[in-house]
């Protein structure tokens, strides 16, 4: 009896399984051991701490795609969450002396709380209402940074001293049989450590129950309403998680920079990690970390090899019509656009396209 | 099957990581050959002929107008050193700038790219940078002058800072108002303010100037940095009778802010800190009230004084290098800088260390450096010794003067600016 073909699902379960192939095993298995290795060949601090902002940013990027990919929920009150978490860090971390595990949870706590606080706004607004509330947020919480000195530090920001260590091993000075490893590859191994254990929580939370429940609420929330589903729970608990996750993410943010100000958590921000989740892809676990790769990555390159693209200005009475900044907005702009218009399902869409043409070859659909 | 060549080579990809694989990169600083006296080895930014200085600036965006000619100023007055040998003589500089947006996350990553290949910055422009990247200086044993006047750099030994801070500025323009501007203990005496550190930093000077003088600030307003609408904090600030408000603002805020006042009809006398002013101002449509009722206080002299030495030596060397350059106060500052970081650059090379070592220790002998009037002499030193200057100049606006500046009072100082105390950040 020969067996059924492996792309043959037979079952709902099969559906649901993390690795539909044992590709996709292997292809993991790769991610994981490039993520391990390469902050051993890659030395330059430059290039290292760029990934570790774009893994910081893509822990963040999952929380708001679980919000607004997954549950339907604008929000552009990102910033304000991923600036608790920083505070949060520097009193915990910092003042407290707490270790990692500890600090990373006080700040993912803290973020819930206050989702948990947000999250009642989303049960009366929808779309464009919502949008405006959770902008509220954003101003709400710049007044809070720059007047609760005790915890902020006020205008001049606050140092964030949070050891990034649990018992013996400290990620800012690794010490692993013999070799020491400097700061910024311990942080590489320990922010992209993280986006790989929340990648998987959050992939773990989509593909069961309360995941269906938040689908049905992204999709038509009376609807899901009517066949049982309580969408005013799953509304106020998708805000939770996401800001707790947001806040993990200030965590990392502040203890990685060692200095947070008000300054950072602005309307910016915000639109930034909204054009992380459109550009990866909404709706996907993956797509988010793309997103963050790709919007996080791109800029620096640009400003890495600017001096050789004909036209660009590098320095002060340099030669050239458009400055480096001016090109990096004008790209961002213009991929939004595209990504738009073009690819609406992200860079995971493209993913997802080319995936299925390799299963479908030699045909075509 | 071509899905499992997509696999294979991944796989590969990965084989080729860990083949190549070589440890850590901890305990990497910037070391140095030995060298002697004179000739330091070679180190980080070294190569025994060029010394590489790092510019972290907002070369983009809203405050470019700052970053791009303070950043000029460095470049000419590094231009002007090498025209004539360079450091020493002999070691020629050069500039490598990095544009940071004024964004401190931008700074970390840029100062991440650059400082492994520079001996020290010359310039780091902005508060909140400058307090960002400041952890990793200490940690990485760099020296970086700041390009801003926060009396919190005076008493920190990685950084480098020139001119009187903004609360001199603020005490020495308070007793210009009592002694020869009309003002007496019983007038009432206002703020006006940005609602960030540097709008702190002239609240404080005004707070010392009340406390040493004895009298009480009758209202204080605060802005946020970029509003459209003022005129809630000047009907305040009319409200209360204010006859003198000193201003701690930026350019484009400021021009808002004289413009709501005219046109509300408030004539106070303004006393502004020196960033509140640029040259655009003095050509502007706020320009008649700001001659009549706005005082400026800053450092130095007007744009091409030659009564003033330094500020002759200063217009000589922008015509030659930067021809194009408008008169620019930012312009000057730069330069100064420049000015300053030779001085360490100097020391070092006398030493034969340029390495990150060498260059702290060599800016710990410096005695006192000399701007020739550009700006007050600075007492460097151990960092407890520092001593900033304690000197202002008061600038009217005239839009016939190039930069639209013409001195009221040159290089004044006040005893309570000359007893203000610089306490050490956090």
């Amino acid at each position: 009896m020969a067996k059924p073909h492996r792309n043959l699902t037979r079952a709902y379960a099969q559906d649901l399984r993390l690795f539909g192939t044992p590709w996709a095993k292997v292809g993991l298995a790769t991610m994981i051991l490039v993520v391990v290795l390469l902050p051993t060949v890659l030395h330059d601090d430059f290039w290292l701490s760029i990934l570790v902002y774009v893994g910081i940013t893509a822990v963040g990027a999952i929380g708001l795609n679980l919000l607004t990919g997954y549950c339907g929920q604008i929000s552009l009150g990102h910033a304000f969450f991923i600036g608790a978490g920083a505070y949060c860090t520097a009193i915990v971390g910092g003042d407290l002396g707490l270790p990692l595990p500890l600090w990373l949870l006080a700040a993912a706590a803290v973020g819930a709380a206050l989702g948990g606080l947000i999250g009642p706004f989303a049960l009366r607004l929808r779309g464009n209402y919502l949008a405006i509330v959770t902008l509220g947020l954003i101003f709400v919480g710049e007044h809070l940074w720059r007047n609760l000195k005790g915890v902020t530090g006020g205008n001049s920001g606050t140092s964030v001293a949070a050891p990034p260590a649990v018992g013996p091993v400290d990620f800012s000075r690794l010490e692993i049989a013999g070799e020491v490893y400097s700061r910024n590859q311990g942080y590489f191994w320990l922010v992209w450590g993280l986006v790989a254990l929340i990648a998987l929580l959050a992939k773990n939370l989509v593909r069961t129950r309360p995941g269906r429940a938040l689908q049905a609420v992204r999709d038509r929330d009376q609807a899901a309403e009517v066949i049982g589903v309580r969408a005013g729970r799953y509304k106020i608990g998708a805000f939770m998680v996401s800001s707790a996750i947001a806040a993990v993410a200030g965590a990392l943010f502040g203890s990685y920079q060692q200095f947070v100000s008000p300054d950072e958590w602005n309307l910016l921000l915000s639109i930034q990690y909204i054009a992380i989740v459109i550009v990866g892809g909404l709706g996907t676990i993956f797509g988010s970390i793309l997103g963050a790769v790709f919007v996080g990555a791109l800029p620096a390159l640009i400003d890495r090899y600017s001096a050789d693209i004909p036209g660009v200005r590098t320095s002060v009475g340099g030669e050239g019509f458009i400055s480096v900044f001016a090109l990096n907005q004008a790209i961002f702009g213009v991929l939004i656009v595209l990504f738009l218009v073009l690819e609406p399902r992200g860079l995971a869409g493209i993913w997802l396209r080319v995936k299925t043409y390799f299963k479908a070859w030699p045909f075509s659909y | 099957m071509p899905h499992n060549r997509l696999a294979l080579a991944a796989g590969f990809a990965a084989l080729v990581l860990a083949a190549t694989a070589c440890g850590g990169a901890g305990d990497n600083g910037g070391g140095s050959g030995g060298g002697n006296a004179g000739t330091p080895g070679n180190t980080a930014g070294f190569d025994g002929t060029t010394i590489k200085l790092g510019v972290l600036s907002p070369l983009s965006g809203p405050v470019a107008v700052i970053g791009l000619p303070l950043t000029a100023g460095n470049k000419v007055w590094f231009d002007h050193l090498n025209s004539t040998g360079g450091v020493a003589g002999k070691y020629k500089v050069e500039l490598v700038q990095e544009d940071t947006q004024y964004k401190p996350d931008v700074t970390v990553q840029q100062y991440n790219k650059v400082k492994s290949n520079v001996v020290a910055f010359t310039q780091i422009l902005g508060t909140p940078s400058t307090l960002a990247v400041l952890p990793q200086l200490k940690t990485d044993k760099v020296l970086a002058a700041p390009a801003s006047l926060d009396a919190l750099w005076v008493r920190e030994e990685n950084l480098l800072p020139i001119g009187g801070p903004y609360q001199v500025q603020a005490i020495n323009a308070i007793d210009y108002y009592l002694t020869e501007g009309g003002g007496t203990k019983d007038s009432k005496i206002c703020t006006m303010s940005q609602d960030d550190v540097y709008g702190e930093a002239g609240l404080a000077g005004v707070a010392e100037a009340a406390k040493v003088n004895g009298f009480t600030v009758a209202n204080q307003q605060k802005f946020k940095a970029g509003t459209e609408n003022y005129a809630g904090q000047i009907q305040a600030l009319a409200g209360a009778g204010c006859q003198m408000v000193f201003l701690t603002a930026t350019p484009s805020d400021a021009g808002k802010i004289f413009g709501t006042a005219a046109q509300g009809r408030f004539a106070p006398k303004w006393y502004a800190q020196s960033p509140s002013y640029a040259g655009a101002l003095s050509k502007s449509a706020v320009a008649p009230y700001m001659q009549a009722n706005v005082l400026i206080v800053s450092e130095g002299t007007e744009w091409g004084d030659t009564a003033v030495a330094g500020m002759k030596d200063m217009v000589d060397r922008a015509t030659k290098f930067a021809p194009s350059q408008q008169p620019d106060y930012y312009f000057a500052f730069g330069y100064n800088q420049a000015r300053a970081m030779t001085a360490v650059l100097e020391k070092a090379v006398a030493k034969g260390n340029l390495s990150r070592d060498g260059i702290l220790a060599a800016s710990k002998e410096l005695g006192t450096v000399t701007f020739d009037g550009l700006t007050g002499d600075y007492q460097y030193g151990s960092v407890d010794d520092r001593n900033p200057p304690r000197t202002s100049t008061l600038f009217a606006i005239d839009p016939a003067k190039p930069f639209g500046l013409k001195t009221v009072k040159y290089n004044f100082t006040s005893d309570a600016a000359k007893a203000y105390e610089f306490k050490k950040a956090g």
